[in-house]
């Protein structure tokens, strides 16, 4: 009797012992490995799928079911698990350093409520979750004290082993800040790839040096504020650290790119990457990011990564890719045309012309559009009025994209006295640049004009402010797209660190990007940028536009900012 | 003698408890204080309810099949229907909304196809048709939820006209409004409202 009391008293015991060793990785997580278990453990968390690959399932408002497919706990957590503030709900954080804490009081940590007078230190609001009150948390929706968590929280079904696999990810979730962050600094870095035109590569480091500097330059006034200021302020106030921004220089063919960043990684951790910008291709970095879970907040390139699902760099927009997307986007909603009217790619071989069409031929893919024809001219071939003539001949009533640059467009005014006109000519603006005003007035009626940026005219705000700081700076105005560009980065990094507090996680970073309202002010080049969880192109759209008449015409809006 | 057997029960019982499968759901466990506060909290948590007219803009949207809909002619056409304002990347909120539009299909059974669901996109600039079907299929939506999405500054109007606007998405409130088939009038709801009490609701508003 004794001796079965006993037994069963200490494999109690040992269970719950061997489930709350916080902090002393374990050999196995319900017999999984601890890499495992991790593994299975986030796809819980980010996809609602349980280990047996089925959905995970709950019940959130009392008799509402979910399941895994509709949203996961990322989708309210968000990944970094630090959660969210949207309208009238928040969603209080789930990761390991904060559940695994007792909850003093608003935002203030047990070492600070140490400091406190004894008469202003309040009592706890919850003590720390152990495994045991995290499972019930789960499962019944009660937090440690016993008290209902919302109503909104879902209550989870889940087996004893997904349950331990869930509460070994989430104690693992953002437990440790990030490399790159010291009690003082954070450090970031800027990558320069390729040989970049010297101009551009000025326009895009000095906006971003300015910021830091401007940052670091309140070291002795914010030090001061941390170590005198109201107690309540002092959670806040201490998180400010000095900003380190190194340069990393990328030379030689892309090929070799990644294992350059590694070893610069290796030689110094960063917390995250700001900026940047590349002669060519960006998917090397792109790639980096992604294997190493490291952020890139708005590099400077017109070839994107395109990904649907990709996560770590938050681009600008999709680049080249994006005009050819608005084109087709538009050409789709289009009434007036030929129902037999064929589409018909004019490019040259080149990296931005390919861009272009790609962005084109998988819209129209997307839309369920059959393909448009391509016609790709050899690298000697001359494109003179003839050109222009016998293509409208042989593709009457055509749309013509031609993806060219000024000077294959030089004679397309052939096309406005030809026998047969095309329906629709599109041309992109970007690639025409300043001769997008030469553009012949014959052809101005029927060609439309994929703009990616705000318009002449617009944002006259946004730019003067820019041009304002910039001068206060003594930065030269040079490049103004992409000044404009860096100077929205360093502008919205202060935001964000002041969101992040001390809650220096990767993930969090960019959890605390996407929940940032839409930009108008501080981003000149672009009329509007707009954000979400996941989403990584931040100006959705390019106009449309055609050209009025003159030698100084106006160009006229054919649609807005995001064409759906 | 008794006190080693009482210990060996609670040991027995203590076991049991930390191994044994959860009940099925929350209110099926009468574990500590959980049940009582839980009907505390949620009368805490109760949406607040109230009946307003509505006049629905003349503008044209588009559905996740790309088919245009007038939406004025939506609206006010025979029958109930209801209405809420998500976007297929939101947090917290939307998720609720749409579980909830989605069960309630699911609970009306084959009475569904004649309740029109129609989900308003506020995040225009990403919410193409595309991801809105997507978004639909995730929540299993059934025929007759449709999710609508247009020009931004159509899609403000609407907002405008049922008093939902919100100059930032991520400020938006959880609001499923329905619409009475008898007076065109429209209940709105502001919270997160369970399916039993959403299908009393809804049945309030078709018996005569």
């Amino acid at each position: 009797m004794r001796t079965l009391r006993a037994t069963i008293l200490a494999a109690t015991l040992a269970c719950l012992m061997a489930t709350s060793a916080l902090g002393q990785a374990p050999e196995t997580v319900a017999g999984l490995s601890p890499g495992e278990a991790l593994r299975l453990g986030e796809r819980m968390y980010r996809e609602g799928i349980l280990p047996s690959g089925e959905p995970m399932r709950a019940m959130v408002r009392g008799d509402i079911p979910v399941d895994g497919t509709m949203f996961s706990c990322a989708s309210c957590h968000l990944r970094g698990g630090l959660g969210s503030l949207e309208g009238t709900v928040v969603t209080l954080p789930t990761n390991g350093a904060w559940l695994y804490q007792p909850l003093v009081g608003a935002r203030m940590n047990p070492t600070a409520r140490e400091r406190l007078p004894e008469h202003l230190r309040r009592d706890e609001f919850r003590a720390a979750y152990t495994d045991a009150t995290l499972a019930r948390a789960l499962r019944l929706g009660l937090d440690p004290t016993g008290r209902p968590l919302h109503p909104v929280m879902p209550r989870y079904r889940l087996a004893d082993r997904d349950l331990q696999v869930m509460i070994y990810y989430l104690k693992n979730l953002s437990a440790q800040p990030s490399p790159g962050v010291t009690a003082d600094t954070v450090r970031f870095a800027t990558v320069i790839a390729g040989d970049v035109d010297p101009g551009k590569r000025a326009a895009m480091l000095a906006p971003l040096e300015a910021h830091v500097q401007a940052v670091n330059s309140q070291s002795r006034h914010q030090g001061r504020r941390a170590q005198h200021g109201p107690f309540y302020k002092e959670e806040k106030l201490s998180a400010y650290r000095q900003l380190e921004l190194a340069v990393w220089e990328l030379s030689g063919p892309p090929a070799t790119w990644e294992a350059q960043l590694e070893s610069y990684l290796r030689e110094q951790p960063v917390f995250a990457l700001l900026g940047g910008i590349s002669a060519g291709e960006w998917r090397p970095i792109h790639e980096f990011c992604e294997a190493h879970r490291i952020p890139n907040l708005f590099p400077i390139t017109d070839f994107p990564a395109i990904s649907a699902t990709d996560w770590y760099t938050l681009y600008f927009s999709k680049g080249w890719y994006q005009e050819g997307e608005t084109a087709a986007t538009f050409l789709r909603g289009v009434t007036d045309l030929s129902p037999t009217a064929k589409v018909v790619q004019v490019l040259r071989d080149d990296p931005a012309a390919r861009a272009l069409a790609q962005g084109f031929q998988d819209t129209r893919k997307r839309l369920g559009q059959p393909p448009a024809e391509v016609i790709a001219l050899a690298a000697e071939e001359r494109i003179d009025g003839d050109f222009w003539t016998r293509l409208g001949a042989r593709q009457p009533d055509a749309v013509l994209v031609l993806w060219l640059g000024p000077e294959d467009l030089a004679d397309l005014g052939a096309l406005a006295t030809a026998a047969r006109m095309p329906g629709m000519v599109f041309v992109s603006g970007r690639l025409l640049g300043d001769r997008l005003y030469s553009l012949p007035e014959g052809v101005r009626p029927f060609t439309y004009i994929t703009y990616p940026y705000s318009l002449p005219g617009e944002q006259g705000r946004a730019w003067l402010a820019t041009r304002q700081w910039l001068k206060s700076r003594d930065i030269p105005l040079s490049h103004e797209r992409i000044q404009s560009q860096m100077y929205f980065v360093g502008w919205m990094l202060s935001g964000a660190l002041k969101h992040i507090r001390h809650d220096f996680y990767r993930d969090h970073l960019l959890d605390v990007m996407d929940m940032m309202r839409d930009q108008y002010y501080a981003i000149a080049a672009y009329p509007r940028l707009s954000f979400g969880p996941g989403q990584r192109y931040a100006a959705k759209g390019a106009y449309i536009v055609q050209m009025g008449p003159g030698p100084e015409p106006e160009l006229i809006k054919r649609h807005d900012w995001v064409v759906y | 003698m008794r006190c080693e057997r009482l210990t060996a029960v609670a040991a027995t019982v203590l076991l049991a408890w930390a191994t044994t499968p959860a009940p099925a759901w929350a209110q099926d466990t009468h574990e500590g204080h959980g049940d009582h506060s839980a009907h505390m909290a949620a009368a805490r948590y109760a949406p607040e309810r109230s009946v307003a007219r509505y006049v629905t803009p003349r503008v044209t949207l588009v559905n996740q099949d790309r088919v245009e809909v007038q939406l004025d002619e939506l609206l006010t056409a025979d029958g109930p229907l209801l209405l809420n304002f998500v976007f297929a990347t939101c947090t917290t909120v939307c998720p609720v909304l749409s579980a909830s539009f989605s069960n309630l299909q699911r609970t009306l059974g084959e009475e569904a196809s004649r309740v029109p669901l129609i989900s308003i996109t506020i995040d225009p600039d990403h919410d193409t048709p595309e991801v809105m079907k997507s978004y639909l299929k995730r929540y299993h939506a059934q025929p007759g939820w449709q999710f609508l999405t247009g020009r931004r500054a159509d899609i403000e109007q609407v907002m405008h006209a049922f008093d939902a606007f919100v100059p930032d998405k991520m400020s938006h409130r959880p609001l499923t409004f329905l619409r009475s088939p008898k007076d065109g009038q429209w209940v709105r709801i502001d919270g997160f409202i369970s399916t039993a009490d959403l299908v009393t609701e809804y049945r309030a508003l078709v018996v005569n």
